[in-house]
């Protein structure tokens, strides 16, 4: 019920683009190898995952990811958290990180190549610069924003040094933060796959797109894109209900 | 209620607080004050707001450092907060990604002591607030009233020497703050603990202490001293207890007079 409830508002949108998108092929009379209409496509993709190619492209993608941003998790969280809890450490890294952040993935691109080559380094390079500022961002706010009550709560019961401040305080007061900044990040990680994957990538969904535009396929290109659409929303989802397990509300 | 049950004296001599920010402007919080508490004794202070009532009280848990004096309980400088001066916030602060049991037990667990045991004496103290069917429930399952038990129970549950409120019933509506007041009593007397305890109300200071001191307006010293001998429990309606409020309330209407700028005069003194 709960989850037919949410899918309703995605079932509507998928229609009114199908619609629009149909009405633009009629409109436009283009060619099927430049603007493929929207049933052609459907039919595209579900031959992708009858033959099991977009199995295949999605886990190349998602394998990149998870390895990106799980990398961003290790050195993001904790540098965070000294961050929050340092004012020397912040206002030496303040700075660095708000030039930086501007930045956008794409531009590392030659970078990553010159430094990493065209191998697997380098993507996961690339997805690991978009997935880092949002999960350092949010845990510094996470740290910053724990009621002081519960600092001092924590002090009188006992956790008088600040390593047991910290991991039975002020980390699960962050939690709810901090996992905010895990799916923001998860999602611009998982955003940033056609740029890392659109330089010699032999799979992919970015793979897929670049190649489907080399062979003049947009149907391919098409498919692609909704997949990374579809599956996004699948994984903010499940972010979500990890979550929804971590909001408390107040105390 | 555990065993070897203590508590200690706390004594502040010529302590005082001057609050300075960073711009140049200071407050002076609390001009040097002397205060001594036996062990054991459930005092209660009262004063207009602003005399710096919270000052005193978090200068004792250890929050605040004072510009001048000293603060000590049994006999030993306060030196930062620590388990054994327990302390019950006006906003419960309990903690709310742990159940309520997990919450009294925090403190058990800084201790040392044992999962089942700690659990079992987290439960003991939730029977005395009569919160044993919310042991599994999360703090924001709980009325506000319901919080500053478990709140109580926590602290008592570590067995400190000296307990420490501000204001906890502050938030709370008159009949939840009644029947807080006679479960604080109940828990309190099983374990005699020494209680300093801040409030604005003059009926609930003398419903619950031994003691009543009435502080001065900012920056606040200790203006008058009352012993109150009345038995528990106490009827608000009696004239001992009438009688003793009105003192409480003459010497505290001077004070309120300053703070808003009224002719004190026309109010009568003690
Ligand atoms: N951290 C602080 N910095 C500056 N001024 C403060 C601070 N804490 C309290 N004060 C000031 O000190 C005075 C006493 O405050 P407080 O002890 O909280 O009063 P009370 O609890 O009696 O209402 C007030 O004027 C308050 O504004
Ligand atoms: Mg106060």
């Amino acid at each position: 019920m709960h989850f037919l409830r949410h899918s309703v508002p995605y079932a509507l949108a998928l229609i009114a683009i199908a619609t629009v998108w149909q009405i633009a092929v009629w409109v436009s009379q283009a060619n099927v190898a430049i603007l493929p209409p929207p049933l052609l496509t459907l039919a595209t993709l579900w031959e992708l995952i009858a033959n099991g190619e977009l199995a295949k492209h999605t886990l190349a993608s998602l394998s990149r990811v998870v390895s990106a941003w799980g990398l961003s998790v290790i050195i993001a969280v904790p540098l965070g958290l000294v961050m929050a809890r340092s004012k020397t450490v912040e206002r030496l890294l303040d700075p660095v990180i708000e030039l930086f952040r501007p930045i956008s993935p794409l531009a590392w691109i030659p970078l990553a190549i010159l430094w990493f080559g065209i191998g697997e380094t380098g993507k996961i390079f690339i997805i690991f610069i978009a997935t880092f500022f949002p999960i350092v961002l949010n845990t510094v706010s996470g740290v910053k924003s724990v009621d002081p009550v519960l600092i001092r709560a924590g002090q009188v019961l006992g956790c008088t040094n600040e390593a047991t401040l910290f991991w039975r305080v002020i980390l699960p007061a962050a939690m709810p933060t901090i996992i905010v900044g895990l799916r923001i990040a998860f999602g611009t990680g998982w955003a940033a796959i056609i740029a890392a994957e659109l330089v010699a990538a032999q799979s992919g969904l970015g793979y897929l797109i670049a190649d489907g535009m080399e062979i003049l396929r947009s149907d391919l290109v098409l498919a692609g894109m909704i997949a990374i659409g579809v599956l996004g929303v699948l994984i903010d989802s499940i972010f979500r209900l990890l979550g929804n397990r971590y909001d408390w509300g107040a105390g | 209620m555990r065993e070897n049950s203590h508590s200690k004296s706390i004594e502040v001599s010529n302590l005082s607080m001057t609050f300075r920010s960073d711009d140049g402007t200071s407050v002076n919080a609390l001009a040097p004050t002397n205060l001594e508490i036996e062990p054991g004794q459930f005092v209660a202070i009262v004063g207009p707001s602003g005399c710096g009532k919270s000052t005193l009280l978090n200068i004792l848990a250890g929050f605040l450092t004072p510009s001048d004096g000293q603060a000590s309980i049994g006999n030993e400088a306060v030196a930062g907060p620590s388990i054994d001066h327990g302390v019950v916030f006006q906003d419960y602060a309990l903690f709310p990604w742990l159940t309520v049991l997990d919450n009294v037990a925090f403190g058990l667990k800084s201790q040392g002591i044992g999962s089942s045991e700690r659990k079992e004496i987290a439960m003991r103290f939730l029977d005395v607030v009569s919160l044993r069917d919310f042991a599994d429930k999360r703090p924001r399952e709980l009325s506000g009233g319901m919080k500053q038990r478990a709140a109580i129970a926590r602290t008592f549950a570590t067995n400190p020497s000296v307990i420490l409120m501000d204001e906890p019933f502050g938030a709370l509506d008159a009949l939840t703050r009644r029947f807080l007041q006679q479960q604080l009593l109940k828990i309190w007397s099983e374990s005699r603990k020494t209680v300093l305890f801040i409030t604005h109300s003059v009926q609930e200071a003398v419903f619950l202490a031994d003691r009543i001191i009435v502080m001065t307006a900012r920056p606040g010293r200790i203006k008058s001293d009352f012993l109150i001998e009345l038995d528990h429990p106490r009827d608000f309606s009696s004239d001992s207890f009438r009688k003793i409020e009105k003192n409480v309330f003459d010497s505290l209407d001077e004070e309120l007079a300053k703070t808003f700028g009224l002719a004190g005069n026309q109010l009568q003194g003690d």
